[in-house]
């Protein structure tokens, strides 16, 4: 298989990133190098596992939805073309393998033979081009910016999918390497129809390890081994069972009782976090994460004042101080941010000191505000409403740690908590929000993961994950785009150091945290973790219990 | 005056009931001298995170795992929890005993109508209810108080009807109509006075499921997020229940506390307030 110097840098950028991750977490976490590597032992089969899933989607199907809970579920029914192992290796997954012109315009793909999909249909070229050019290009948030150079997806014949650009597109085959980000979608199913209408995102259907058996609303998911899979001898459980419980405490309670085998994205109370961690039954693993490198962040709502001064926004920036905040509401799983481009993506990220920093200080922040032409009127300037997401306790303390914060240079900010849809549907369709807090994946390429924020085109009512601030710069933009296409990778990081500088000014988001997440499992639960995006876009093919 | 030093002198006599005024008369003062003895905000992060209680003099009764002061929460929440418990018994009683007397006063349809909705309410379990209330309004402290009355209304309005009924043939009630009074006049000035034990009574228990109905939605997550209650505390300390379980146990013994106060002051005023045990 031949790699395009590109797509190595993109290898090298994730490769620092698993790294780092790596490295930052050696101290507090020493049980995590152990987890991940392939077992020695031949893997036993049989047997089921549960798996605790909070908060439950709506439906299952991330080719047009992105949340990470979503990935969880889909990730096993469905798959990518290629996986990014752990090690930041390429497998082939549906794809055998594929090739890359000089140009860097023309992507073949060789699809595996004689797959086919849980309902029996053979899996082509047909459901990769479909897949391509009218499921992720058109309805997957981030698709939009990874796949906009690709013109059209040809299909000589069933098993060779041909990926035309019209401009060389870095980050594309990292995009399609996770069962999370680029899952293959079945055309028979959802070919000519309305796809977030389709009944069918219910009852997913993939090409996966496992099929899709029975979902009982609020309790859970269930899945059962396909005796079909086309790679022989996998998967090695019988069953998955994703059991929907919204509590951090009883999910510890339940890895802890062995009642739970796994869970992920941080899944109990932090402060129990140091407690599992001495369990012998259980590993602590923050390997898998890599793929979407995390970040919190605050989107602002520029659309109406005070939040329309970009002053104000400074003054915001300045009044809350992140190393506390990491220290004291994440106690330590993560490290405070500095630029919209996180560290871990080392190949883009600005260092310090080279674009705007807003350290904790409130009385630039109180400045700031008076020049705005808000000044303190009996302890208080103006009020505004903060919106965690509801993912759970540590994102409601986030935002009491900011709402504190804020009250100290007279910004009095009132939290308001709410369920995930109507968060979603305030935030990113009726934009009827001033502050949000919440995480966003950066990804290995800022096309992929940071673009959307930033981008005036991503402005689009009803998209989740996609620049609800209303922040439109023609300077960004253009920034934006030429970086989106820009081949020289020095200019390249040129682009995009100018393009976080001016983030930094403007500040319609306010980089909060580059969050560390972890995944607990049993210990006698095996290879849950050998791709870039973990348990999110893993399909478990390669997951065992060894025997008692 | 003579009435009411009799009434004392019942009440009185009741030691437990008296035990729980003083219990009550203390959280009072907790809740009004919040804003003095704390005056800072209790969401102020003010030391290090879980320090335990003793450990500093600062914060007497620890920090959670924020570093708020635990005591400052106490008292802050203090005034929180009985301004809902109470506002909201007030709403319900005022509301209740509105649809109990004109049901019992003027009986037939308007009795049949208004019991059937009463009945409506009653057959919804009242936690329940009052949580989807609260999702649907969205949790703050109005919310809360709203659907805890709306909740609470009615067992008031079914004692009301009760006692109505029992008093609209009774002789004084039958010369008042005789004199020519108005309806509504009646019930204000002769019924409901008579019947003002009874719902006395039951008010101080209401004030009780009220706290704790409130604790309960502040334990789920559907407090209001801007206002520390009892209940948000302990439902935030959860998180910690493993590694540091004052953070629950301080606000619970609270709630324990006050609840049971309130019982003992329900007793007494039973005791005091109902004429056939008078000579008891």
């Amino acid at each position: 298989m031949n790699r395009t110097p590109k797509t190595s840098e993109s290898l090298v950028i994730s490769r620092l990133f698993a790294t780092f991750a790596r490295c930052a977490f050696a101290g507090a976490l020493t049980i995590a190098a152990a987890a991940p590597a392939f077992a020695e032992e031949p893997p036993t089969n049989g047997g089921a596992i549960t798996f605790a899933l909070s908060p439950e989607p709506p439906f299952v199907l991330t080719s047009i939805n992105t949340t990470l809970q979503m990935g969880i579920v889909g990730s096993k029914i469905m798959e990518p073309l290629m996986a990014l192992g752990v090690d930041l290796e390429m497998r082939p997954v549906l794809a055998t393998s594929w090739e890359i012109s000089p140009d860097g315009l023309t992507y073949t793909f060789h699809l595996r033979e004689g797959v086919t999909w849980h309902d029996g249909e053979p899996f082509t070229s047909a459901d990769v081009q479909f897949t391509i050019m009218d499921v992720l290009k058109k309805l997957h948030p981030r698709g939009r910016s990874a796949f906009a150079k690709v013109t059209a997806v040809e299909t000589p014949d069933e098993h060779t999918a041909i990926l035309k650009l019209s401009e060389p597109a870095p980050p594309l085959l990292v995009a399609l390497a996770s069962g999370y980000e680029a899952p293959m979608t079945p055309k028979h199913v959802f070919g000519g129809t309305d796809i977030p209408a389709n009944p069918a995102i219910n009852q997913p259907i993939g090409t996966g390890p496992f099929v899709f058996k029975e979902w009982e609303k609020g309790n859970y998911i269930l899945l059962e081994k396909n005796p079909d899979y086309w790679d022989a001898g996998k998967p090695h459980l019988d069953r998955i069972v994703f059991r929907i419980i919204n509590d951090a405490s009883a999910r510890a309670a339940g890895l802890e009782s062995g009642e739970i085998d796994i869970a992920g994205l941080s899944p109990v109370p932090l402060t129990d976090m140091v407690r599992l961690q001495d369990d012998p039954d259980l590993t602590i693993t923050t390997d898998g994460y890599a793929y979407m490198s995390p970040f919190m962040l605050m989107e602002v709502n520029t659309r109406k004042p005070p939040l329309d001064d970009r002053r104000v926004r400074q003054a915001i920036a300045y009044a809350v101080n992140r190393d506390l905040m990491t220290k004291i509401v994440w106690m330590g799983y993560g490290k405070p941010a500095t630029s919209p481009i996180p560290s871990p993506v080392e190949a883009f990220h600005a260092a310090e000191g080279t674009i705007p920093a807003y350290p904790y200080d409130t009385a630039k922040a109180e400045a700031l505000l008076d020049e705005a032409g808000y000044p303190m009127k009996g302890g208080k300037r103006f009020s505004i409403t903060i919106d965690p997401i509801p993912l759970g306790t540590d994102y409601v303390r986030t935002a009491e740690f900011i709402k504190q914060q804020l009250g100290k240079v007279g910004i009095d900010a009132s939290i308001r908590s709410q369920d995930l849809p109507t968060f979603f549907k305030r935030v990113y369709t009726d934009y009827d929000f001033d502050i949000d807090s919440l995480y966003y994946g950066a990804f290995a390429d800022p096309t992929q993961g940071v673009q959307r924020l930033f981008w005036s085109k991503s402005i689009q009512p009803g998209v989740v994950y996609s620049n609800p601030t209303g922040y439109a710069n023609p300077e960004m933009d253009r920034l934006l785009e030429a970086a989106q296409s820009e081949n020289d990778p020095e200019k390249r990081k040129a682009l995009y150091l100018d393009m976080q500088a001016l983030a930094m000014t403007d500040l319609s988001v306010i980089p909060l945290m580059e969050t560390r997440f972890a995944t607990i499992a049993s210990a006698k639960l095996k290879n849950h973790t050998i791709t870039a995006d973990g348990v999110i876009g893993g399909s478990f093919a390669d997951a065992y219990l060894i025997a008692d | 005056m003579n009435g009411i030093l009799s009434f004392a002198r019942r009440f009185a006599r009741n030691r437990a009931a008296l035990a729980g005024v003083l219990v009550l008369l203390f959280v009072g003062a907790m809740a009004l001298s919040a804003p003095f003895v704390y005056p800072s905000d209790p969401w102020d992060m003010v030391t290090m995170p879980f320090v335990w209680p003793g450990e500093d003099a600062e914060v007497w009764l620890g920090s959670d795992m924020m570093g708020r002061d635990l005591a400052s929460g106490i008292f802050h929440g203090a005034k929180v929890s009985l301004t809902i418990g109470f506002v909201a018994t007030l709403l319900a009683t005022l509301f209740g005993t509105l649809v109990g007397a004109l049901a019992g006063y003027y009986l037939g349809l308007a009795d049949t109508l208004l019991m059937r909705v009463t009945e409506l309410f009653q057959t919804i379990p009242q936690f329940i209810f009052a949580i989807v209330v609260v999702a649907i309004l969205t949790p703050s402290v109005t919310n809360v108080t709203l659907a805890i009355a709306l909740v609470s209304w009615p067992s008031v309005a079914r004692l009301v009807r009760g006692e109505v009924l029992a008093l609209r043939e009774r002789e004084f009630v039958q010369a008042s109509r005789s004199i020519g009074m108005g309806d509504l006049r009646i019930i204000a000035t002769q019924i409901l006075p008579n019947a003002l034990g009874p719902i006395i009574v039951m008010g101080s228990l209401m004030v009780a499921t009220a706290i704790l109905t409130e604790a309960g939605l502040a334990f789920l997550g559907l407090g209001d997020p801007n206002v520390m209650s009892w209940g948000s505390i302990i439902g935030a300390g959860r998180d910690a229940l493993r590694s540091a379980w004052y953070i629950t146990a301080i606000p619970g013994f609270a709630i324990l506390l006050t609840v049971l106060a309130l019982n003992l002051v329900g007793e007494g005023l039973n005791d005091a307030l109902n004429p056939r045990l008078k000579n008891r």
